[in-house]
């Protein structure tokens, strides 16, 4: 724990039991909005802001990923694998790399680490 | 200065083109003038079925065109048939005149609109052997495409399949307003079919889907039909790559023939955008939608898009984005024809404009199939 806080850039956001299972949620730190994802198995951080045309991610959906591999198949939905989707026009993000499922090499959100420890929730801004 | 020269048996004066174009035209219609022309190909059964019922074309519902039957005027051939149907006065006309080293044929028949399926299916196979037999033994410039029984995918992939094995076929044909988008799974024994004999499938202007030809309904006008015809073509696109066919097909190769082409750039943004907010909807697709457009499909030129300011062709050209996509096209002997030498303005030239004019198509069809 002490060698978080030995950076500035790390953040004391709460108490991990306040993050919900699935639902974004939004801090704030040092004036930066973030939205923190929590997936039943790991945090995930990017910051709270569309690349698109600017909307909160923090007002939009945790969903699994949909695939099919092949042409009409029912789609799988992978529930232990979620995208944060954009509020306003849909657009996905993958939570580990802030990549945009469509496009990904033109639309990327900035992501953050976040650590766990004793039960608190530490985010790194730097 | 131009320098004008003489076509062969035209009164056009057609400006000097380049020794080197050999230019290749993509979308030609032969015309069978009445049934008779088919008797030869058909079953003795179809023979009298035709006989009995008086039956003389397929019918529906069009527009009078601009010009009987569309036609450009002077393409009424002085051996007193319909316009397209001497294969020797359209060799005259267009490959002679225009010094053209190929013309790829475009039978519009209607054989889609005939609601028994086996007449439907006859009339296709004897349209195609009309063509051998007529326009192809004719001239070795001629390059045919299949007709099939577009409603009837099965018999339609039979119909591809038989008549492939004729080296002078280079695509299959449909026509742009079918009876549902083309995506859909009803119709992919016919994309299969093509690309099982290495054949691209031609989507050309018109058809008989019985539905309103607008999306908002019957308009009153032919300029409305003609103008409007593009609604149809986005429909096909949008359906052929949402319903992931070049996923399942992928070696498929399309080309939009007679549709226009600046309406494309601004598709694929708006497909682009879509497709962003709404992937899971279709989640095989595996690129951005204007990919596999670029990638799998091709356009034909005429009626070619004439902006008041010609930079702006260059510059839809520009946002299409590929110098490899557009063929040209003259829709011979119809009236909104192309003239090879004057349908783009000068300021398409040097190798682009060679690529249009010949190069793209040899690089899609195979020509040498035969």
């Amino acid at each position: 724990m002490l060698n978080y806080f030995m950076t500035l850039s790390v953040h004391d956001i709460g108490a991990a039991d306040d993050f919900k299972v699935g639902r974004p949620t939004r801090v704030e730190v040092d004036g930066r909005g973030v939205v923190v994802v929590n997936t039943g198995l790991s945090f995930y951080a990017v910051r709270d802001v569309c690349p698109h045309q600017g909307a909160r991610l923090s007002k939009g959906r945790c969903k699994g990923r949909v695939t099919a591999n092949t042409v009409g198949a029912q789609p799988e939905i992978r529930v232990d694998d979620l995208v944060l989707q954009c509020a306003w026009h849909g657009w996905s993000f993958d939570l580990v790399t802030g990549h945009a499922l469509t496009d990904p090499d033109r639309a990327r959100v900035r992501t953050y680490q976040v650590h766990l420890d004793a039960g608190r929730v530490l985010l790194d801004l730097g | 200065m131009a320098q004008v020269v003489a076509g062969a048996s035209s009164d056009v004066d057609v400006v000097e083109m380049p020794a080197t174009s050999g230019t290749i035209d993509t979308d030609v219609h032969p015309y069978v003038n009445t049934i008779d022309d088919l008797i030869p190909h058909l079953s003795a059964r179809w023979v009298q079925y035709i006989k009995q019922s008086g039956f003389q074309s397929p019918s529906g519902n069009q527009y009078p065109k601009g010009f009987e039957m569309a036609a450009r005027r002077d393409a009424w051939p002085p051996s007193g048939g319909r316009p397209g149907s001497d294969p020797d006065f359209a060799r005259e006309q267009l490959l002679d005149t225009w010094g053209m080293r190929y013309g790829v044929l475009n039978p519009l028949y209607g054989q889609e609109k005939v609601h028994n399926d086996d007449f439907s299916i006859a009339l296709a196979s004897a349209l195609n052997e009309w063509q051998k037999a007529t326009w192809l033994d004719s001239d070795e410039r001629w390059r045919g495409s299949i007709a099939v029984p577009t409603q009837l995918p099965e018999a339609a992939a039979d119909e591809i399949r038989r008549v492939a094995k004729d080296p002078r076929f280079v695509q299959v044909i449909l026509l742009v307003r079918s009876e549902a988008p083309y995506g859909k799974r009803h119709y992919h024994p016919i994309f299969e079919a093509a690309c099982d004999v290495g054949l691209p499938v031609g989507i050309h202007f018109g058809g008989w889907g019985n539905h309103p030809i607008t999306a908002a309904g019957w308009p009153s006008y032919y300029i409305e039909d003609h103008t409007g015809m593009p609604q149809a073509f986005e429909a096909q696109v949008l359906s052929l790559v949402a319903e992931g066919v070049f996923e399942k097909f992928r070696d498929l190769r399309v080309v939009l023939i007679e549709g226009g082409f600046a309406w494309l750039p601004p598709l694929m943004w708006r497909f682009d955008k879509n497709f962003k907010g709404l992937r899971e909807e279709v989640p095989w697709l595996r690129r951005l939608p204007s990919e596999y457009i670029l990638e799998h499909f091709r356009m034909t030129t005429q009626p070619v898009d004439e902006p008041p300011n010609p930079e702006h062709l260059l510059q839809i050209f520009d946002m299409i984005g590929r110098d490899d996509f557009l063929m040209f096209a003259t829709d011979y002997p119809h009236w909104d024809f192309d003239a090879p030498d004057r349908a783009f303005p000068s300021i398409v030239r040097g190798e682009l404009r060679d690529k249009i004019m010949s190069g793209n198509a040899e690089l899609f069809y195979d020509f040498e199939r035969a």
